[in-house]
């Protein structure tokens, strides 16, 4: 008898533990940012970024640019079309801007809200970091099927105070964020489209829209495409390589 | 049956087709070559509303007077290319510029840029020939940039002519600390003429000039050294940092050993002297919630004249110029004009200016439309330059651009003394 209620004992633990092993730890709301955050600028890169404004009566204009990031917060883009913006250079350290102009001679320093592209995309949207890097999880929970987190800036230096993204559960990127003010104001929302393979099998949403309240009716998109694995020295994402950098494309 | 599962499959088909098509994902930009050629064409034509009353009008048009108005068209194309190679790299940028004015009918050719450049390791840059030099962080007005050549605050994307140098620049990256980065370049800028650097000193002259540039605590710090054989010894700081996201400092300082400074009483006596000046800036610019931004900027110039003095630089030429009514001769006017040159060649002669700009970006829903207004005041006679403008970019490559410099003073200070008492100007650039 007593046997029989330790192998019934043994089996109930076994029944027990069964779905813990069967299954993993749920990924806490960290733990999916950085898969979202390795999953969209995965590690050292470069890439080529076109950015369409459309206006409400359908008019484009078009600006290709070239990307290049290294570790978690470091950031160059390179304007290589239009003619008339050709050359100029961005760089990003950190909550640290700077934009370069070939005619002005001199990179100054610009901040994350204003545009060097006008439209709806900023610097912050421009020449973004990490997530994970400058915002922190204060909730997670499950909407229409997807992981819901909710973000709060590290720093009063970044762009948006709060930001609400929904994350694909399976292949845990972003298809949609919408970033706040302090205020609690819905500055833009950003949709991310078209997952596919952009480049050295880097398979993310290659395209991102963004409308916003501020500018009802405009639309801007960015196409991300032509990714590389790329490490460059640290050097390069400095002030005084930024009138350099178009020499490495 | 069949037809409909047809029609259907085709129209599944099609649809995604359609969505697949929705964006172009060819780059044809990446695609890069060894060479680049562009450049850009301009047209500006300027009218000029004179003040007939100024000290200035009087000192350039006391002869032959155009009248209470003027105007000029100016055409302008630069050409640029640069070729790379390995470690090697050759820039070229020519400038190009006809002046159609009431005293001139005149082409300008130069070459603002040439230089060769070889960077073995992203660490290390050796260039040599003219290449342009801008330094200091301030956005009117750089008093420790000792080097550089005058510049529009109001339109910043004027190319300016470089200066001949064998430079170096170094570059070191740390990953841990407060110091992120440091850049060091050094510069050796000959004097020669008909090719430049003939402001730095006689024929053969060789100046040196060296920055070092650190990324500390998330500011810019320069440390600026500049010296010739005709040059003042001359130190310079500057400073650089975003408080938020929205928000940036700025600052410069320089002290000049031994400047020659020249002043003019209100006879008309020239007194040579030689001393230490100490000039510096500081400035924010500001960003609004509705896209504003605001630039205000401080700046003391040491080598500046105070009110006093200004007011006997113009006493002096009110009599020159009364003498030349007067008699007939035109020697009081061409004294005049020679020794007031030390006064005239500085952008802005007084001691201490603030200035500020407001630009809107894109209002009413207008994209790339940026209007906006600038003033520079000189804070000791309260006479300012108000210049309201507007530049529009919706069109791929052009860029429209239009400016109203308003001077605005009463007789005696610098603002009302300036020739024009209205100054419109428009200009059109087309890249390529």
């Amino acid at each position: 008898m007593k046997s029989k209620i330790v192998i019934a004992a043994f089996y109930l633990l076994v029944i027990v533990m069964t779905p813990m092993s069967g299954f993993s730890e749920p990924l806490t709301g960290a733990q999916i940012l950085e898969q979202v955050d390795n999953n969209l600028q995965p590690g050292d890169l470069e890439m080529y970024r076109k950015i369409i404004n459309i206006e409400p009566d359908g008019k484009k204009k078009e600006f290709v640019l070239w990307f290049l990031k290294k570790d978690r917060d470091k950031v160059v883009t390179l304007f290589v079309s239009p003619a008339s913006e050709e050359g100029r250079a961005t760089l990003r350290l950190g909550d640290n801007m700077w934009l370069y102009i070939p005619n002005v001679g001199k990179p100054i320093r610009i901040t994350s809200m204003q545009s060097v592209v006008g439209g709806v995309f900023n610097n912050a949207d421009i020449m973004r970091l990490d997530y994970s890097v400058e915002y922190d999880v204060t909730g997670l929970s499950e909407d229409q099927g997807q992981h819901f987190l909710e973000l709060k800036a590290k720093t009063g230096a970044v762009a948006y105070d709060r930001l609400k993204m929904w994350v694909l559960k399976k292949e845990l990127v972003p298809t949609r964020i919408d970033c706040h003010a302090a205020t609690g104001m819905l500055i833009k929302t950003l949709h991310f489209k078209e997952v596919k393979d952009i480049g050295d099998g880097v398979v993310r949403p290659a395209v991102m829209e963004t409308d916003s309240p501020l500018y009802k009716g405009f639309r801007s998109i960015m196409i991300s495409a032509n990714l590389k694995k790329r490490s460059l020295p640290d050097e390069v994402f400095t002030l005084n390589y930024l009138p350099r950098v178009k020499d490495l494309r | 049956m069949a037809l409909r599962t047809g029609l259907l499959a085709l129209l599944v088909v099609l649809g995604g087709t359609a969505a697949a098509g929705e964006y172009d994902f060819s780059i044809p930009q990446a695609e890069t070559k060894p060479y680049t050629i562009g450049g850009r064409l301009e047209g500006r034509y300027i009218y000029h509303r004179l003040n007939e009353d100024s000290a200035r009008y009087r000192l350039n048009y006391y002869r032959d007077a155009p009248g209470s108005d003027t105007d000029e068209w100016r055409a302008l194309l630069e050409l640029s290319g640069s070729y790379r190679q390995g470690i090697f790299q050759a820039n070229l940028l020519t400038h190009h510029q006809f002046v159609d004015a009431d005293e001139t009918d005149e082409w300008d050719n130069e070459i603002y840029e040439g230089y060769a450049s070889l960077a073995p390791t992203a660490q290390l840059t050796l260039d040599a020939g003219k290449k342009q030099i801008l330094w200091g962080k301030g956005y009117a007005w750089n008093p420790a940039g000792f080097l550089n050549r005058p510049k529009d605050p109001d339109d910043p994307a004027l190319n300016l002519e470089g200066r001949p140098l064998l430079g170096l620049d170094l570059i070191r990256s740390f990953t841990a600390g407060r110091l992120a980065n440091i850049g060091l370049t050094g510069l050796l800028l000959p004097a020669i003429d008909d090719w430049g650097n003939e402001d730095l000193g006689e024929e053969g002259d060789l100046n040196a000039a060296l920055k070092l540039y650190l990324l500390w605590y998330d500011t810019d710090l320069d440390f600026i050294y500049f010296d010739g054989p005709e040059q003042p010894r001359s130190f310079g700081f500057d400073f650089a940092k975003n408080l938020a996201e929205n928000i940036e400092v700025h600052g410069e300082l320089a002290f000049q050993e031994d400047v020659p400074h020249v002043v003019l009483d209100a006879a008309g006596n020239v007194r040579y002297t030689r001393e230490d000046q100490t000039s510096w800036l500081a400035g924010v610019r500001y960003l609004n919630a509705i896209d504003t931004t605001f630039i205000v900027e401080y700046y003391h110039n040491g080598g500046g004249y105070d009110r006093s003095e200004v007011e006997d630089f113009f006493a002096y030429q009110e009599a020159a110029f009364d003498r030349w009514e007067a008699t007939g001769d035109p020697s009081s006017m061409q004294r005049a004009d020679q020794v007031t040159k030390p006064y005239y060649q500085q952008r802005n002669y007084g001691k201490d200016y603030g200035y500020l700009k407001i630009s809107q970006k894109e209002p009413f829903d207008i994209l790339y439309f940026n209007p906006w207004v600038a003033a520079a005041v000189n804070l000791q006679d309260l006479s300012f330059n108000l210049q309201p403008g507007m530049t529009w970019t919706a069109v791929t490559n052009f860029e429209f651009n239009f400016r109203v410099a308003i001077p605005v003073g009463p007789s005696n200070t610098e603002f009302g003394e300036k020739p024009d008492a209205l100054r419109p100007e428009i200009w059109v650039r087309y890249y390529f």
